[in-house]
């Protein structure tokens, strides 16, 4: 793998983590507002 | 499925294929070490981020001081702390870009120094708004000082930088009023910035739903 490659999926790995994190944040804040 | 629910995995999705675009769309630009060119798709969006949320935070507080409705306030601090978050990130990816670019991640340059002074003004709403316990008080003085601490952006992110002598490389739209980028550099950006700016209405949306919890929840105690 090259380090172009590398860097690519170590930022990928960041944004769906964050995503994820994010997500499931939304979706706890929408089960207190009910 | 609700639009805002397929929208979030638009914005995943797109922001992947953007991640992967700028590594493997376009080419290193001439003039810059390596492949450091890169993070352009990165670091300006984030500074475009930076400037929108405090835009935001800026237009709330004066809504906040016509109408003096809590929500207005709401949305006044977590743009500014969400303005604050892009700006300790614009700000890091380029120390990164400085440190392979001219051997240091800290140079004092125009730029860097402008950017430090807007972060301590930002910093110093957040430490206004922690200080003060009355809610009315706090909402009306913090909305005065987001507009005046938004005075000063214009100047800090786009009339210092230019006066002086900077190491920083030319903006989008640079010095002679031209865009000299790449065409595929420009779509990347492009397509970034929309990504960028879907994200921070996501969180500025969840940010601002967290907040009138909590003092929905507040006021249930009271």
């Amino acid at each position: 793998m090259t380090d172009l490659m590398g860097i690519m999926v170590v930022t990928l790995m960041i944004w769906v983590g964050l995503f994820a994190y994010v997500y499931r944040l939304d979706r706890k804040v929408s089960r207190l507002e009910d | 499925m609700r639009v805002s629910d397929v929208m979030k995995w638009v914005l995943l999705a797109w922001l992947s294929v953007v991640i992967v675009a700028a590594f493997f769309y376009v080419q290193p630009a001439e003039g810059f070490i390596g492949e450091s060119s890169r993070i352009v798709f990165f670091h300006v969006p984030m500074a475009w981020i930076a400037v929108l949320a405090f835009l935001v935070s800026c237009i709330t507080s004066v809504m906040y001081l016509r109408r003096r409705k809590p929500i207005d306030d709401i949305r006044a601090s977590v743009s500014a702390g969400l303005g604050l978050l892009f700006a300790v990130l614009a700000t890091t990816t380029g120390a990164v870009f400085a440190r392979i670019m001219w051997n240091a991640y800290w140079n004092w340059d125009p730029r860097q120094t402008s950017i430090t002074i807007l972060l301590l003004i930002y910093a110093a709403y957040l430490a206004l708004r922690g200080a003060i316990d009355d809610p009315e008080r706090r909402a009306s003085l913090s909305a005065v000082y987001a507009i005046l601490a938004f005075v000063t952006v214009p100047f800090l992110v786009f009339v210092v930088p230019r006066i002086y002598w900077s190491l920083h490389p030319d903006t989008i739209i640079n010095t002679r009023g031209s865009n000299e980028f790449d065409s595929r550099y420009t779509q990347v950006l492009m397509a970034s910035l929309v990504g960028f700016t879907g994200l921070y209405i996501w969180l500025y949306t969840i940010g601002c739903r967290i907040e009138a919890v909590r003092q929905r929840r507040r006021q249930e105690v009271l």
